[in-house]
């Protein structure tokens, strides 16, 4: 089927660059939807590891045993992703110099981005690399809101989050202490001699190295924030480079966790970068973060796997890949893994893919997001969309409403078509209809007290019964 | 969860608090409530509703009540000072509003003097935490938590409040998370809610569909288990706002709420209120206050905030001029900003900050404060306010006199809190 693909890129290309040009290839590329057989094991391992399996990712990772599976993706670039690379195609901004972005009109901008983060995460084969992309993201929150950030997120997005996201973490900090979303997002383009601003420093060992029982102090913030002085970016030729402006750096001597910095200019934030990026307690709070990202909440159980993450995350010089490997081992193993609360962008993207539905990633989405609380891009403070369950666990009536507009066909520019479902069943009857659609997104047929609960709506109405299960309490988890 | 006894059952064995004192409506709500399965410490009467409004990013409180007796201050801040009440060189609309000839408000805080002037408005200066990390995520953690360090509980202390006092009170609208989360504060064995708008808070779309799917979920919800309970409780908001006549919460003609987030929020507080649905806490988020950048003085981004949080409550007073002697509203952030501002004409992580109180049993029309001043030999640690008020002496007093709560070892554990006279006792 790939092999036609090429022709009709070269017809697309004549033709015109239109979207639903690319839309109407992407369906063609997109395989059939076919009935996954019930698999627990798989199917919890793959939550963790995907967006919410789909049909399709859970009989190839049947086929090809978890552990290949999981390692296909964690070398991302040797996956072919033809559908994401059609849909995303439209979306000049994407792959637009910050000069040339910062002429374009802002919402555009904005929501390009998002519909490309989107479409990433329901369309992509990259599962692993798209969680890791959101992860980082969070990791290394900025908003949109703030300043030039409307454009330079995108680049920031391109060249640091997406580029180093399953690659290496020195690298990772590295270019995100260059990155001029991050130093506008934090203020460090203020960061001037003689009276430094300490935004960026504090939470550049805070939140994205040692944590905040990390042992530095006050004193290390300050003497930081001096080292980082004069990491700027450019407002006018370039708009939106980074930038060392020297005459803004302080040039005495620092002393940052009892590292006496000598003055080296720009070199001098730099050589703390890497005491940074490979300091045990950022091992310690990588390795925390990423077991609660795939394993769950209560840390306090996991102290010997996060330890060993930590030591993997040290020998490897920072591999996020061999890191992860760790962790990964005891997720594919599936056993007793505690649950895992859906975040409302997991919650959303999960249904879609679940259900292999169609889906632009455009404003109606996008705006459903913005009332649960989780719109990519959006969170205003430093620390990135909480990962914690409580919070979010407060939003029902959001995740119920999706479930119905959904199955009803009321979200602009994204549909979930169950015919397709049924003509790859064949004819049944309505209980079998529920083990069905149970298994698809619940990993197993309901439970009778949910068949009881389902039987009242879902008489002949296949739309509501799924509605149902979205809605249901199984769904909230994955 | 294990429920061992209905709250009808568990008051009808102690013989206490007859049912007929209590609104009929609050006697409506089912007994499978999970709140009703633990057996609170203490119980009486509902108090005030209290609502918390949260400033987050630690607003700079130097700017907001200034102590423009303090030439300090101005020594400290030559661009962000905000002029004395009677500095002639800069316009009326730029210059402090005296409050006691110490303290003004920022001018953009002028829709608050009419709460100063009745005294339903007391500001607590020089307040704080203990914590020093200058975090705002530790910071706000500890504060929501009312700890002093982490090794406490993981819950609220709003949470510990409604689960430590048995108020009678069943309504599942009895606290409500005002936004998209439920904030920490919040969090803990009672259930809450996050509600954003009450006209949003229905199922839509096709009615017939919205009541099949309506009547499924609340079996689906029927299970143990904190979703569970959560889903219950959203389906009883559901038929609780849908039984809700408008006409009962319309805002009062003169209460001009602004637009945004927290006009929105402060408004679906008041009506909440005004339908007298149970509500016992609701909090409310603000952020943007971490201004590092650029935070200017008498109009720009600081200026924007204290103008649309000063609105906002100027408006909830005026909406709810005849129920304030049952509401106090708290207003706090994590942490102030430092005494001197920094080169980018913005301020970097400080101590204390202070708090507003309104409502009608406060002692308001007074700074409440025991002042550290801001000499250079007054400051605390790399050149912060020092902190001479713990945040939550004023919060177990409003709890202990206003929320009818004694037990404030549970609600503030390991500490003991100081009466610092900031509201009254009684009706």
């Amino acid at each position: 089927m790939f092999l036609r693909l090429g022709g009709w890129l070269a017809a697309g290309a004549a033709a015109s660059a239109c979207s639903p040009f690319y839309v109407r290839i992407a369906a063609q590329v997109r395989p059939a939807v076919a009935w996954p057989a019930a698999g627990l094991e798989i199917f919890r391992a793959l939550q963790r590891l995907t967006f919410g399996p789909t049909a399709a990712e859970r009989i190839e990772a049947e086929s090809v045993g978890l552990p290949a599976w999981i390692e296909a993706q964690l070398a991302p670039m040797s996956l072919a992703d033809p559908v994401a690379d059609l849909l995303l195609r439209p979306l000049d901004s994407l792959s637009l110099e910050a000069s040339d972005l910062a002429a374009w009109d802002r919402d555009d901008v904005i929501r390009e981005l998002r519909r490309a983060a989107l479409l990433r995460q329901v369309y992509s084969r990259r599962q692993l690399h798209e969680v890791m992309v959101e992860f980082w993201t969070d990791h290394f929150n900025i908003s949109v809101d703030k300043g030039d950030c409307w454009f330079l997120k995108t680049i920031d997005d391109r060249n640091v989050v997406r580029a180093h996201a399953l690659g290496n973490f020195r690298d990772l900090l590295w270019a995100s202490a260059h990155s001029p979303a991050m130093l506008v997002y934090l203020d460090n383009q203020a960061n001037l001699k003689g009276a430094p601003n300490e935004n960026y420093a504090r939470e550049l060992m805070e939140l994205h190295t040692l944590g905040v029982h990390g042992g530095y102090g006050q004193v290390d913030v300050m003497e930081l924030a001096r080292c980082l002085t004069g990491w700027s970016v450019r407002s006018r030729f370039w708009r939106g480079d980074f930038t060392f402006r020297p005459e803004q750096h302080d040039q005495q001597a620092k002393e940052v966790l009892q590292v006496h910095v000598e003055p080296a200019g720009q070199a001098e934030a730099e050589r703390m970068l890497d005491v940074l990026a490979l300091h045990p307690s950022t091992a310690d709070h990588v390795a925390r973060k990423l077991v609660r990202r795939f394993v769950g909440e209560s840390l306090d159980r996991y102290g010997e796997l996060i330890d060993r993450t930590a030591r993997a995350f040290l020998d490897s010089g920072g591999d996020i890949a061999s890191t992860l490997r760790v962790i990964l081992q005891d997720v594919s193993l599936g056993q007793s893994l505690e649950p895992k609360f859906k975040r409302p962008l997991n919650f959303v993207v999960s249904s879609l893919r679940m259900l292999d539905a169609d889906t632009d990633g455009g404003p109606a989405l996008q705006d459903r997001l913005a009332a649960m609380g989780h719109l990519p891009f959006a969170w205003a403070t430093p620390d990135g969309p909480t990962d914690e369950a409580a919070p979010w666990k407060g939003g029902l009536i959001s995740r119920w409403q999706f479930a119905l507009d959904l199955v009803s066909g009321q979200l602009d520019g994204t549909h979930s078509p169950l015919g397709p479902w049924m003509e790859a069943a064949g004819p049944t009857t309505p209980e079998a209809w529920m083990d069905s659609f149970g298994v698809l997104l619940l990993g197993k047929e309901p439970d009778e007290d949910s068949r009881t609960a389902l039987r009242s709506i879902a008489s002949g109405d296949e739309a509501l019964l799924v509605a149902g299960l979205l809605s249901s309490p199984a769904f909230q988890w994955r | 969860m294990a429920t061992t006894l209905s709250r009808r059952e568990f008051l009808e064995a102690l013989g206490t608090a007859p049912l007929a004192a209590l609104p009929a409506l609050h006697t409506a709500w089912p007994s499978w409530m999970p709140r009703l399965a633990f057996s609170p410490p203490h119980q009486a009467p509902r108090g005030d509703v209290l609502v918390v409004v949260f400033l987050r990013g630690a607003a700079d409180c130097l700017n907001v009540v200034v102590p423009h007796g303090e030439d300090a201050y101005y020594r400290h801040r030559p661009t962000l000072g905000l002029p004395r009440p009677d500095d002639r060189r800069s316009g009326q609309v730029q210059r402090v509003i005296d409050l006691d000839g110490f303290f003004g408000l920022h001018p953009a805080l002028q829709p608050l003097l009419p709460a100063w002037q009745s005294g339903q408005l007391a500001v607590v200066h020089a307040c704080g935490a203990p914590d020093e990390s200058r975090s705002h995520f530790q910071a706000m953690d500890l504060m929501e938590r009312g700890l002093t360090d982490l090794h406490g509980p993981a819950s609220g202390w709003i949470a510990r409040h409604l689960a430590s006092l048995d108020t009678g009170n069943t309504s599942p609208l009895r606290a409500v998370g005002l936004g998209e989360r439920v904030q920490h504060s919040l969090r803990g064995p009672v259930p809450v809610t996050a509600l954003r708008s009450i006209a949003d808070f229905h199922l839509g779309g096709d009615l017939k569909a919205a009541q099949a799917m309506q009547a499924a979920l609340a079996k689906l919800y029927q299970g143990e288990g904190e979703l569970q309970a959560l889903g219950r409780e959203t389906l009883h908001i559901l038929d609780t706002l849908a039984a809700l006549d408008p006409v009962t919460y319309r805002s009062h003609r003169e209460a001009r709420y602004p637009d945004g987030d927290l006009g929105l929020s402060l408004r679906q507080v008041a009506a909440l209120i005004k339908a007298d649905v149970g509500l016992e806490a609701a909090a409310i988020d603000v952020g943007g206050w971490d201004t590092h950048f650029a935070q200017g003085a008498s109009e720009g981004l600081m200026a924007g905030l204290l103008d649309d949080l000063g609105q906002g409550l100027g408006a909830f007073h005026a909406d709810l001029a005849d129920a304030l002697q049952g509401i106090t509203l708290v207003v706090m952030t994590e942490f102030g900003r430092r005494v001197y501002e920094n080169a980018s004409l913005g301020t970097d992580h400080g101590h204390a900050g202070l708090m507003f109180l309104l409502g009608g049993q406060v002692e308001g029309g007074r700074v409440h404060a025991d002042w550290p001043g801001l000499e250079p030999e007054q400051l605390f640690g790399p050149g912060d306010l020092a902190v001479t008020i713990d945040y939550r002496d004023v919060l177990a007093e409003v709890c202990l006199k206003r929320l009818h709560n004694p037990v404030l070892d549970q609600v503030f554990p390991d500490f003991t809190p100081k009466m610092r006279g900031v509201v009254r006792d009684g009706a």
